[in-house]
């Protein structure tokens, strides 16, 4: 490990977004041309290799817990990494790498990069502090950080949907976090600490009356950011507005840190795996209702956001039945989703990229220009949809297995159902683009550039990679389930028996 | 006596009538402000004290620490507050230029006016 890994992971990007500005400047006057991508690049690599310097520890069955400035926990504010925080480290550093990749081709055309850069990295240091932190004050300050860049982020390009889309997400999701600075409130002035073990080990002692307000806030501000469905209506239009490099970083990595924040607040901090059911069936209801939605889309990124909701729903069921191996399914879903969805969105930027529009009435038989990108769209679109030999095979099958084992195989039924249907609109979204008759001004459309197609490619090979060694998946997800079950552990890890 | 927690619930209760029934995009932006310094004002008063002294340890206190711990008030909350109102200027800043922007966009402040991506 690298000494002080964990706070250099939040530090590093922090640094890197505010010395963005300086270093486009010094590029314009120097006349170096892409000095500000190259730096970006370099950033987001050194992070990535900072956060897997820490998997070795970790998986050997340590938590680490670094006490900024010596201070003992509770009286400090503390980064404590377990399973779970490394393996949503890991997830956000390895998508965010691709996605400044991506960039460097798919953005150059806009202008303001710097600001771009700036409020790309500002996320990133965001979901770091996110995922790492074991303060849950620190949490709010972080989330708050990752939220007002993304809602900056969607606006960027400062056209009508842009601002539409941006200003839907701010309302709806300020109210969230505000609803998550109240329940902090409450739990302070219960408990009177902020520590995320200290609070775990004391809350018990509550009354269950005191705790629910609580809990039930902190459900709804972390549900609305990763659009559970009563909460969802804000995601669509801020997935469609963005830039597409933006929706796929959303999709793969934001959407990631809401899940972990949802599971660590409602399963570490208040130990309540009694409405894991409540979550398991609002997954259902998220599930049905994004890809119901979904199938009558016609533009490719809104039909990939409700997908995005509707995958959700997934990650949420197989986590809401709490058992092991619905658990384990949920998370690896969780890593599976990220990496098509990821995928799936750079693809619909590269045809943005190409032919300038994602309106699927007005794009067809793209497959003669584009066959890597049509080919790489099939493999994302069966991953997906849960067909063998493709990674969402092995975690949705997982889920349903932990469903029947769980008593629920409505659930199940569901949720094979619910596959179909993905199944079915992706079949739609690929036919109607890369499939049949092809406009006569698109004839001069020309494959996607090579620098953008290396992340996809990568992506899609990790697609079939997890597809073909479940076991191995379920290797790297298992200390990250294990680590969720087992809050006593983290609790006296944290505060060293005290 | 407990005054302070009553008006600082009826704030937030003010600020989400706000956010869920107007129709200005302005007038949802000050029930944001208002939710969130209703919760500001709840966080400041779990660590009031009446007649405390500052959380600050001086040479004299450090010889009654028991007594200083007794009459000082929790200087947590107040941390806490400061850093969210820095939070929440931010994004009043930014939700007030975003709300210019509309209005240059589609002439209107009324958010239900904005659906044009729906179509």
């Amino acid at each position: 490990m690298i000494p002080h890994a964990p706070i250099l992971a939040i530090v590093l990007p922090l640094f890197a977004a505010f010395l963005m500005p300086v270093v486009g400047i010094l590029a314009r006057r120097r006349g170096i041309k892409r000095a500000r991508e190259w730096f970006a690049i370099a950033a987001v690599l050194v992070e990535l290799v900072i956060v897997v310097s820490m998997l070795p520890v970790v998986w050997g069955e340590q938590i680490l817990v670094y006490q900024l400035g010596g201070w003992q926990p509770p009286w400090g504010i503390n980064l404590a990494i377990d399973g779970l925080n490394l393996f949503v480290a890991v997830i956000v550093a390895g998508i965010s790498a691709l996605v400044v990749i991506y960039s460097f081709v798919c953005m150059e055309r806009d202008t303001g990069l710097d600001q771009y850069y700036t409020l790309l990295f500002l996320i990133l240091a965001g979901m770091m502090g996110v995922a790492l932190t074991g303060d849950i004050f620190n949490l709010y300050v972080f989330f708050e950080i990752m939220c007002i860049s993304s809602y900056a982020l969607v606006a960027f390009r400062r056209k009508w949907q842009s601002i539409e889309a941006s200003i839907k997400y701010l309302i709806v999701s300020s109210l969230g976090t505000s609803f998550i600075l109240l329940g902090i409130a409450l739990l302070y002035g219960m408990v009177g600490s902020l520590n995320i073990a200290h609070l775990a080990q004391k809350l018990p002692l509550e009354p269950t009356s005191a705790i629910i307000v609580p809990l039930a806030l902190f459900v709804t501000g972390f549900g609305i950011k990763i659009a559970m469905v009563p909460l969802h209506m804000w995601q669509p239009d801020a997935y469609q507005a963005a830039p597409s490099a933006v929706a796929a970083l959303f999709s793969g990595a934001t959407a990631t840190i809401g899940i972990y924040a949802m599971v660590r607040v409602v399963y570490t901090l208040f130990g309540a795996f009694a409405i894991g059911i409540m979550l398991a069936a609002l997954g259902l209801v998220t599930m049905v209702l994004g890809a119901l939605m979904a199938l009558t889309q016609r533009d490719l990124k809104r039909l990939l956001a409700y997908s995005c909701i509707s995958q959700i729903g997934y990650v949420l069921l197989g986590i809401g039945l709490g058992t092991v191996l619905g658990v384990q399914g949920g998370l690896f879903h969780l890593f599976n989703n990220a990496i098509y969805k990821t995928m799936l969105f750079m693809i619909a930027g590269a045809i943005i990229y190409r032919v300038g529009t994602s309106n699927m009435d007005r794009l067809g038989g793209l497959w003669k220009n584009m066959p890597v990108t049509a080919m790489l769209f099939g493999v994302g679109a069966l991953a997906i949809s849960g067909v063998p030999p493709f990674n969402g095979f092995a975690s949705k099958w997982t889920i349903y297995v932990a469903g029947i084992e769980a008593g629920q195989p409505v659930f199940t039924i569901i949720a094979l159902i619910m596959s179909a249907l993905t199944l079915a609109y992706f079949l739609k979204a690929l036919n109607s683009i890369f499939l049949g008759q092809r406009p006569t001004h698109l004839k001069n459309v020309k494959e996607t550039p090579l620098f953008m197609l290396f992340p996809i490619v990568l992506l899609a090979a990790l697609c079939v990679i997890f597809g073909v060694l479940p076991q191995l998946g379920i290797d790297i997800v298992r200390p990250a389930q294990e680590a969720l079950m087992n809050s006593g552990g983290y609790i006296s890890a944290v505060l060293g028996g005290a | 006596m407990d005054f302070n927690y009553i008006i600082a619930m009826l704030l937030v209760a003010l600020g989400l009538y706000c956010l869920l029934l107007k129709r200005n995009l302005i007038k949802i932006i000050i029930g944001l402000a208002v939710l969130t310094d209703g919760i500001h004002l709840f966080l400041i008063s779990l660590g009031y004290r009446a007649g405390g002294i500052a959380a600050i340890v001086s040479g004299e206190m450090l010889s009654d620490l028991s007594g200083f711990a007794a009459r000082a008030v929790d200087p947590i909350p107040q941390a806490l507050v400061l850093t969210s109102i820095v939070i929440n200027i931010c994004i009043v800043a930014f939700a007030l230029s975003l709300a210019i922007y509309s209005y240059r966009h589609y002439g209107t402040l009324d958010p239900s006016k904005l659906r044009r991506l729906k179509e």
